[in-house]
Parts: C-alpha cells; structure tokens; sequence
C-alpha cells in the first residue's frame, strides 16, 4: 500500500511547526488561563500533525495510535485544567495566572 | 533450618500484633519461647550446610544465600541468648507491641549475621534499624523523639554508603555471593580506585553502626533513651554488627584496602578507647557511662580487626562475645535498679547493697566483668587482643590500651559503688530485692561470663585465617 | 591423673567450693560459716603436707588443665617455692580464719565475710600454683578483689568505701603492668608458661629482659606496697582486723616478693634489673619506717611497718640474695600476723578505738595481747634468738655479698628505726596508765566520727586467744630453719649459687650482726627513753598532746605520695574526661554534624528564590530548556 503523497511531507512539518510555536507564545505570553489551556491545547495538535504524517510517509501505524493517546491524554488534561481554572476562579475571584503565585519559595 | 533463625523471629514478631493487646504475659513467655527457639536451631544449625535461593541474575549475580559458623555462630548465640534474657524479666507499658519489636529486632540482626551474600547483608543491615527506630519513638521518655530520628539517620547514612558500595561491588565483580570466601579468594582484582571506594563506603557503614569515635554521639543518646531490654540487646549484638564486618566481610575481600586503612582505624580506635574511658569516669547518668565505656572497649577491638594478627583476632572473638554478654547484663541490671528507684543519676543513688543484696550482687559481676577482671570474660578478651597486639610490633599502641583498661577499674567502681555501697539514702524509694523470676533472667549470663572467662578455647579458635599480605581474618565455617 | 594431681586440685578447690557454699546459704549459717571456712583452709593445709614429697622432687609436681589457643596453656606446678607459699596461705590463713570466729562472732555478715576470706584463699592459691603468667595475673586480678571486698567489707563506711576503690585501682595499675609483661614475654618467646619462658630467658635481647623486669615489677610494686604504688596499704586498715593480718600482712601483700623469686631466670640476666628492684624495695623500707614514726593508729603502724618489712623482702630477691628474701617473708608471716592479731584483741576489747593516744596501761588488764605483742616486736626488730634476727640479718648480709653496700646500710638504718617505732607502739599502749577516760582535746586528737560500736555479745576467750598463741611459737623459732644450711638447700634448684664478692670477704656476717644490733640498740633506748620511762609515763599526757601538735607535716601528710598521685593523675583525667564531655561531643563532633545539617538549610533557603510561582515564568524556563536541548543535538550532537 504504497500511496503516493499528493502534498510534500516538509510542508505537514512547517505547519506543524508554527502551530506548536503559536501554542507555546500563547502559553508564555498570555495570563488568562482558559487561552493557556487552548494553547497547550494547539501544541498537541501541532504534535498530532506530525505524528500523522510521519506515519504516512514512514507506513507505519504507531504513529496514528500515538496521535489518539495523545487525543485521549489532552482531553484529560483539559477536563482536569479546566476544572483547576474553576476552583481557583472561586477562591480568587480571578483569573489572572500571575495573581496565583501560591507555589512562591 | 539456618534460615528459620530469621524468618521464625520476623513471622512471630508480626504475628504477635494478632495477640489481644491486653495479653501482656501470653506475649511476654511467647517472645522468650521464640527466642529460646533461635537459641535451640543455632546450636543445633552450626555447622550445617548452607542454604541458597537464586534470587537476582542482572545486573550481578546474588542468591538468598545463609550459613551459620565461627564467629556468626557465637554472635547469633549471643543474640538468642540476650534476647530471651532481656525478654524473661520485662516489665514494660504496652507489652506486646515491645515484644513483637524485639522479634522483629531478633529476626533483622540473626539475618545480618548469618548473611552469605552481600546483598542480604545489606538488606538486613537496615532492616535491623526499624525495631530500635520504632522502639525510640514508641517508648521515648517524656515522647522526646529527637533521639529516634538522630539514630535513623545516622544509621541510615551509614546503611546507604553500604548498599552503594554493595552496589559497585557487585557490578564489578559480577556477584555479591562472596561473604565467607577465603582472603584474596580467586581473581579478586578490584582495581585500586574501586576498590578504595567500595571499602571506604563499608567502612563508613561499620564505623557509624559500631560506633567508632567520632561517629559515636548517636550513641550516648541512643542508649539512654532506649528501654533497658531493647538496649542490652543493641548494646550486645548490634553494636558487633559492624566489627564482625570488618573481620568476615571486607579482610577477605579487600585485604590490600584493609591494610592501607590500618594507620587511621588505630588512631580512631585508640582515640576512641581514651575518650570514652575518660567521659566515663565523669559522667552522672549509669547507661552513659556504660555507653561510653562500650565506646573504649570496642575501639580495642577495631585495634584488633586490624592488627593482622592471629592472637589478637582470636581475642577480637572472644572480646566480642564477652562485651556482648557484660554489656547485656548491665543494661538489664541498669533496667532493674531504675525500675525500683526511679532514677539512674550515680548522685542520686547509695546505699542500695544494704537493702537490695541480690542486686547488688548482679551489678557487681556485671561490673568485674565490664572492667576486665582476670578470669571473667572481659579479661580474657583483653589479654589475647593485647598480647596479639603487641607481637604484631604495635608497642606504644598497646602500652596507651592499657591506660583505659586502669580507667575502666575507676569508672566502673565508681558506678558500683555509688548506687550500693555508702550509708543508705533516705529519699529515693525502698524496694523489695529481686525477684526469682529476675535472677532467673541473669543467671544463663552469669554462667556464660564465668565459662568464657575460665575457658574461652573455642570462641578464641573459632576460626582465624591467615590470608595474603599479612591480612588475617576470621572465618565463619566453610562454604557448602 | 594421678592421686598426687586430685590431691592438689582439691587443695586449690576446696576453698573456692567452700566460698560458693557459705555465699549461696549464709543466711542459713550464720556463725557455722566461720567453721566451714576454717575447715576449707586448715584441711588444704593438711592436704599440703601430704604433697611435700613430690614438690620437693625433681621439678616438683607439675598438672595439666587446658589451653586457650597455641602459648596460652594452663596449669599447677608445686614446686619447693610454691610449696613454701601455699603452707602460709593455708597455715597462718588458717589460724586466722578460727581467730575471726571470734572477732566476728556479733557481725550480721558474718557468711558473707568468709565467704570472702574463703574466695581470697582460693584466689592466693592460684597465684602462687599456677604454671604460667596468665593464670598467676588471673590469681594477681582475684587477690586484688578479694582485698577490695574485704577492705570495703563495712560498706556503710564511706572511708572503708573509699580506701577500698583506691586499693583497686592502684592494684590494676599493677595488673597491667604486668599485663605487659605477658606481652613482651609472648612476643618474644610464643609462650606464657613459666617453664618455656625461663628456658629461653639466656638468650632473649637484654632490653626485653629489662623491659619485662620493669614492666613485672610494676605489678609487684602495686601488690607488695612499694614506692610509689605504697598509698592504698595504710588506708587498706578500714578493713576488719583478721584481714589486715592475713591479706595486707602475712599472704596477699608478699605476692610480690613471690614473683621476683619466681621470675629469677630473668632477673639473673638482667643487672640493671636486679639494682632497679633492690633499690626500690631498700627505700621502701626505710620510707615506710620512717613514716611509722608518724602514727597513732595502731593498725596504721603495723601497716607501714609492713611495708618496710617487705622493702626488705623485696630488697632481698631483688639484689639475688632470693633464700633471704624468702626467708623474711617466711619468718614475717608468721610476727607479722601475730602483731595484727593482738592488736585486734586490743581492738576488739577497747570497742574500735584504734588511736595509741587513747590506750596506755593495758599490759596488766590483757596480758596474752601484751606477751603476743612482745615477742611479735621482738621478732620484728631483730632481736636474737627471735626469727626475724635471723631473715633481717641474712637480707642485709645478702645485700652486701652480692655487691650493693649501700642497699645494705639503709638496711641497717632502717632496722634502727623499725626498733625505735615498733617499740614507741608496745610502750605507749601497754605501758603508764590508761588514757581512756581522757578527752580526745588533751591528747591533740583532731576532732573525729564516732562510728557506733558494732560489737555485741562476745565469742568465748579462747576462740581468739589460741591462734595468737600458737603463732607465738613460730615467731620465736621459724628463724632457726637456717641452721645446718637446709633452708639453702631447699631451693638449691631454683636459684642460681651466689657469686663470690670482695666486701663479703672483708666484714664477715657476724660483724654486720652485730652493727644491726647496736642500731637496734639505739632505736629501742631511744624508744624507751621518750615513752617507756617512768618520767615519760608520769607526764604521758602532756607529752602526747605536745607531740600530735608538733608532728613534721611532711610525715603527717605521708610524704605528700597521695597528694601527688591526687594531682598527677586523678584530677588530669577528671578535668579531661569533663572537657570531653562538655565541650568536645556536643560542641566540636556534634557541632561538625550541626554544620552539615545547616549547609542543607542554607542551600535551600538560596535556591528557594527560583521558585517564583509564575507559572508563565516555568513555561518559559521549559521551552528555553527544550530549545537549548534541540540546539545541542542541532549543532554540536550532529557533529559527533
């Protein structure tokens, strides 16, 4: 089954690439944590982008089982980040990641 | 069989816990029965053939492998024996629960002892640490627990750079299944710089676990605060664990590092052997003073394990067994006067001899043996190390021993004579003497003290081997 | 093993079986223990006799008991020395054990007391039979503890308490002295036994000779209370009378005197040894009659007395006159313990007043203790025919054969002063009128405790009286064993013929006779003249305060021996021990424990800062980590 690619692997990378980039500036960059979430949100899916195209390019079905773990792990972690987001918007009234320092040594 | 002398221990000890807490006697004969029973299968597995369970394959080879003979076989003895004595007079609040711990205790340090691979010595090593770990926080005066956690980590740091030499030892050998082979057995080619740091990490481990000075200050602590039953039995036995060490563990396997350490462990050792003689002779508190005198007398017998020589190595086994039996008794004795009065500060005492004959009697045999008096068994310890000590060429060392050997006559007496003799004290509490059931518990080391002192023929030639290099070590029975 | 070997295991066994005995079931016995412990003495020395014959055989009877390892055997040997030794441990000990019937009759512990006596017999015993040094050091160490139990058997007396703890340790400063000994000698001749030692004695280095001469007598000067180690005797009185006389008189305290004849082999090769030993025992002699001036105590007296008695013992083997030696330990077991034993019955009757101040004028109301005591003085200082005439004389003649005449002039000083102080003792308390009844303040008697009279109801009269006048017969004649050369012959094959020497030539031996004589002379006029006239017992009392308030405070304070031991030793070690303890563990190892435990802290406290908190600030962290990793393997992992 070796089908031909109609559209250059480089090009799945690229995309790849600055979706992945566009996630991390949103995670460094922005305080709100319902945007961070969405970001991290974006940085799997740049992943997902390119476990999938390596699998087709290397015909090899790993790459798409990984792509659902990590769709399974992301939603997970949403469910999980989101629920954080709620409870600390209770007790600070706020949504402000830098105002939520508790961790400070 | 040999391994029933660790798992019958650890299996009553936790089975124990089944017992209803308010069975204090029924815990109390069991504990002794169990302990007896250790006493019974160590004589009768001395000599017998090893076992061995494969246990690990990679990343080196170690079996669950024990043996029992020479020198283990006398130090398991004494365990047994010091164990049921300490157990037969206990009177102790909650009973059971101090019971099972001296099991468990029983069990770890018969492991440690009868350990043929280096790995279960490691195991047991820090195993042995929970019980008295446990027993420092559960019964400590006035729930002080600062000194369980000083013993814990002290102890553990020594444990650790153990299973790490442990470790290395077995990645560059290939097999830690080597406790009992003789000196320099096959193609011992440890390479300089591992070799100098495998022995650096067991000596560390031993030292601390001895102690050595200047490891000791868990020690002082320790022993004060432990009830008297737990203490004559870590005071007796779990003190040797690190001196039987250096005899049977690392002078067979890395005699060249043995040798090179001997200048700074006669130094530590000596240093030891007048220090402690010295605080002793001030101290105020009896279980100090005993745990200092501990201090002086064991550094004579580090001198010893590294005096390469075949007298002093067979006095280092008498002396072992002897300090464990005198020190033993002393705590137990220790334990009885401060159940009575209440106290055990040499100023608060006197005059006890004219009210309590029999016990004063007891301390007084404790103490002639503790200060080395010719035909008990401290003496006969002393004079074989020394004798040995000095035809290996080390004069002035044996002429600084005997300094604290005078001492030990001094503090010793003065411990002595401050709690029994003088005119009776009218402040501290007038208790009836001891009862049969206590002397019941003294006697077995009485006797023992007196034979070992008249006869310590076959303690003493319980196996020394003269290996390559000078190095001398003792043997704990043949492989099979 | 033959009839002669059980013979001999039984004679050193019964003892210690008999002391185990009496321990275990005193309560029971009560006075019954004190015939008991007789019994277990006097038998031994029946049993003793029965083996005469074969210790005086060649090489003596010799028993096999076991080994510890290779070097280190045990066994028993009677051989004419040993021989000599177990008849007055078992003879004199004997007569004193039916004396202390009596003399203990009214004490509660009377079992516990021979259960003591019984134990040090046993262990004097083994001493003096053992076969090699191990077993003699265990007999040394065993002597040692039975004193110490005896000294301290009033253990409600803090000053008994005392003096017992000092006796101890001095006597284990000795024991490991001659611990050393046993070192030395095993390093160089891989044995212990007495008979493989001496045989290579010839050919071992002269300074391991010396060596273990040194390192042997230092043991023998702590036992037999020569300079310096002498302190802990005089104090050793608090113990009960019966025990001065047999252990601090008669047996224990010539243990030392054994040894050096019994290591003869070494000191025969070893001249510097030989002068090292003679001097000491000469000036211990002449120290401990000097300081018997100096006394009031009664027991206090006698026992400096035998310290300088056995200075004389030990000058004597010392020099290699070792017949002589002997010999004056032999005759002095015998006054020695009947001077003890009168002055006990003094004792007893005046209800523990020991202090000659307070005596005065009791010959006439005790005249067994005034005769005992008499003849005991007489023997002592000297006098023909009395046995110590003849073993004083032969120790000092020794001394000048063998070529120390300076050793033998203090000798003969001393048995001056020894007649002066010995008979100060006999006048002031049997002699003028009695001072009972006179307050201590009178008499210069420093302000005292009076410890309450223990003594009840007394034994009949005879009880003490016999032994005390049984021993009068050997103090007078025991000295007459030298006539015919026999005592001589005697150890013939223990010690070494003597060599011939020039001075011996030039003063013959009655002559030196007869220079003692007048000294002792003198000593005795000298006496006489300042206690025993009818001026000095008219006027006793003043002249008795006049001299405690005038007493030289070097003689009160004993030459200063204790104060200096007290500052050389005892305090150092104190102070040391106190440093260690305050400052030492729990500042300097524990502080380095601290240090560690802080540099754990301090390291936290500084890393803590990078905790920021920011979680934005963490993301940047982590994709600046992720980038550094990336461009590692980009730029130079590629390169590999």
């Amino acid at each position: 089954m070796n089908a031909p690619m109609d559209v250059d692997v480089s090009y799945y990378i690229v995309l790849s690439t600055v979706i992945f980039f566009i996630g991390v500036g949103g995670v460094i960059l922005r305080r709100n944590p319902l945007i961070m979430l969405m970001a991290i949100e974006l940085m799997f899916n740049a992943a997902n982008l390119a476990l999938i195209a390596f699998a087709r390019v290397w015909i090899n079905n790993a790459g798409q089982i990984f792509a659902f773990l990590v769709i399974t792990v992301a939603a997970s972690e949403a469910a999980i980040g989101l629920a954080i987001v709620v409870v600390v918007f209770r007790r600070a009234k706020n949504v402000d990641v830098d105002e939520v320092a508790g961790l400070r040594g | 069989m040999i391994a029933a002398l660790v798992v019958l221990p650890i299996a009553a000890g936790l089975a124990l816990y089944l017992v209803p807490r308010s069975a204090e006697l029924t815990a109390k004969w069991l504990g002794v029965l169990v302990a007896f029973a250790c006493f019974v299968i160590a004589v009768l597995g001395n000599g017998q053939p090893d076992e061995s369970l494969r246990w690990l394959q990679r990343p080196f080879t170690a079996n669950l492998h024990v043996g029992l003979g020479g020198l283990g076989y006398w130090i398991v003895l004494l365990l047994a024996l010091s164990t049921c004595c300490a157990l037969v007079a206990l009177r102790i609040p909650r009973q059971r629960d101090f019971v099972a711990q001296m099991l468990l205790l029983l069990g770890a340090m018969s492991g440690v002892f009868v350990a043929r691979d280096l790995l279960v010595f490691a195991l047991f090593w820090d195993l042995m640490l929970i019980p008295v770990f446990l027993m420092l926080v559960a019964w400590a005066p006035r729930r002080n627990t600062a000194t369980a956690w000083r013993y814990l980590v002290y102890n553990l740091s020594g444990g650790l750079a153990l299973l790490l030499a442990t470790a290395a030892y077995g990645v560059v050998e290939g097999s830690t299944d080597v406790i009992g082979l003789s000196v320099g057995h096959g193609a011992t080619a440890i390479g300089a710089v591992w070799g100098t740091w495998i022995f650096a990490g067991y000596a560390f481990g031993f030292l601390v676990k001895t102690p050595v000075w200047p490891f000791h200050t868990w020690m002082p602590d320790t022993y004060a605060d432990l009830p008297p039953p737990a203490v004559a039995v870590v005071s007796a036995v779990q003190s040797k664990a690190g001196l039987y060490g250096f005899l049977v563990v690392t002078a067979p396997l890395l005699p060249d590092q043995m040798r090179a350490a001997t200048t700074l462990m006669f130094v530590l050792g000596l240093v030891g052997l007048v220090y402690g003689a010295l605080v002793a002779l001030v101290q105020d508190d009896a279980k100090r003073i005993v745990a200092y005198s501990s201090l002086s007398h064991l550094g004579l017998i580090l001198l010893a394990a590294f005096s390469g020589n075949p007298v002093a190595l067979a006095g280092a086994a008498v002396y072992i067994v002897a300090h464990g039996l005198f020190s033993a008794g002393l705590f137990i004795v220790l334990g009885q006067v401060e159940e009575r009065e209440e106290t055990r500060l040499l100023s608060r005492l006197g005059g006890l001899g004219e009210i309590e004959p029999k016990l004063a009697g007891a301390l007084h045999i404790m103490v002639l043996a503790a200060l080395g008096l010719p035909g008990l068994c401290g003496f006969a310890g002393e004079i074989l190390i020394l004798t040995g000590l000095y035809q290996a060429g080390a004069v002035w060392p044996t002429a600084i021993a005997l300094v604290p050997i005078i001492l030990a006559a001094a503090y010793m007496l003065r411990l002595f004579q401050h709690f029994m003799h003088g005119p009776p004290r009218e402040d501290i509490p007038q208790r009836p003497d001891l009862r049969p059931v206590e002397l019941l518990a003294l006697a077995p080391l009485v006797v023992a003290i007196v034979l070992l002192g008249v006869y310590p023929g076959p303690v003493a030639n319980s196996g020394v081997v003269a290996g390559p290099n000078a190095v001398v070590s003792l043997a704990i029975g043949a492989r099979r | 093993m033959s009839n002669d070997a059980l013979v001999l295991l039984a004679l050193w066994l019964l003892p210690l079986a008999s002391a185990i005995l009496i321990f275990a079931f005193g309560p029971m016995l009560r006075r019954s223990a004190g015939v008991i412990g007789s019994g277990a003495v006097l038998v031994p020395f029946a049993l003793t006799w029965v083996l005469a014959a074969s210790a005086l055989g060649t090489g003596g009877l010799k028993v096999h008991l076991f080994d510890w390892i290779a070097g280190f055997s045990f066994g028993l040997w009677l051989d004419p020395l040993s021989l000599l030794w177990t008849l007055i441990i078992t003879g004199v000990g004997g007569l004193i054990h039916v004396y202390a019937i009596g003399y203990m009759w009214s004490d509660r512990a009377i079992a516990r007391f021979f259960a003591y006596m019984n134990f040090f017999v046993f262990a004097m015993l083994t001493l003096v039979l053992s076969d090699n040094f191990v077993g003699l050091l265990v007999g040394w160490g065993l002597v040692g503890l039975a004193s110490y139990f005896l000294i301290g058997f009033w253990f409600f007396k803090p000053s008994a308490v005392a003096a017992a703890m000092k006796a101890f340790v001095i006597n284990v400063v000795g024991d490991a002295g001659l611990m050393f000994a046993v070192f030395v000698l095993f390093a160089a001749t891989g044995s212990t036994a007495y008979a493989d030692v001496f045989a290579k004695a010839a050919t071992l280095a002269p300074a391991t000779v010396l060596l273990a001469c040194i390192a042997i007598f230092i043991g023998c000067a702590a036992k037999s209370a020569q300079i310096p180690l002498h302190t802990w005797l005089p104090d050793a009185m608090e113990g009960p009378t019966p025990v001065s006389a047999l252990i601090h008189a008669a047996t224990m305290v010539t243990a030392g005197v054994y040894l050096v004849a019994r290591c003869a082999p070494l000191w025969d090769v070893s001249p510097e040894a030989r002068a090292l030993v003679g001097t000491i025992g000469a000036l211990t002699a002449l120290v401990g009659a000097i300081l018997g001036i100096a006394q009031w105590d009664i027991k206090r007296i006698l026992a400096y007395s035998t310290m300088s008695q056995i200075g004389y013992m030990i000058m004597g083997v010392g020099v290699g006159a070792y017949q002589a030696g002997i010999l004056h330990f032999f005759t002095h077991a015998f006054f020695k313990a009947q001077l003890f034993l009168a002055a006990g019955i003094v004792i007893h009757a005046l209800h523990d007043e020991q202090d000659l101040r307070k005596m005065g004028g009791l010959g006439k109301k005790m005249p067994l203790a005034f005769w005992a005591m008499t003849i005991g003085t007489l023997a002592i200082i000297g006098f023909p025919p009395f046995s110590g005439f003849f073993s004083k004389d032969a120790v000092i003649y020794g001394a000048l054969e063998r070529g120390y005449p300076l050793l033998s002039l203090i000798g003969v000083v001393t048995a001056g002063i020894t007649a002066y102080y010995m008979c100060r003792m006999l006048f002031v308390t049997f002699l003028g009128n009695n001072r009972g009844n006179v307050p201590d303040v009178d008499l210069g008697i420093p302000a005292r405790e009076h410890s309450e009279p223990h003594f009840g109801e007394s034994a009949p009269a005879w009880v003490m009286g016999a032994p005390v006048a049984i021993l009068m017969v050997p103090s007078v004649v025991a000295g007459w064993v030298v006539f015919g050369g026999r005592w001589n012959a005697l150890f013939a094959s223990d010690f070494a013929p003597k060599p011939e020497s020039a001075l011996a030539t030039v003063l013959p031996e009655w002559l030196v006779g007869v220079v003692v004589l007048a000294f002792v002379a003198w000593g005795v006029a000298a006496a006489y003249h300042r206690y025993g006239s009818f001026d000095a017992t008219v006027s006793a009392v003043e002249r008795l305060r006049a001299e405690s308030q005038r007493m030289a405070q070097p003689l009160v304070r004993a030459f200063y021996f204790d104060d200096a031991l007290e500052a050389l030793f005892v305090r150092p070690a104190r102070a040391v021990g106190s440093a260690f303890m305050r400052v030492v563990d729990p500042h300097v190892i524990d502080g380095v424990v601290r240090d560690v435990v802080w540099l754990a802290g301090w390291i936290g406290r500084e890393v803590r800062a990078l905790q920021t908190g920011l979680v934005r600030g963490y993301a940047l962290v982590l994709a600046l980590g992720a980038a550094a990793f990336l461009a590692y393997f980009a730029l130079i992992g590629a390169s590999r």
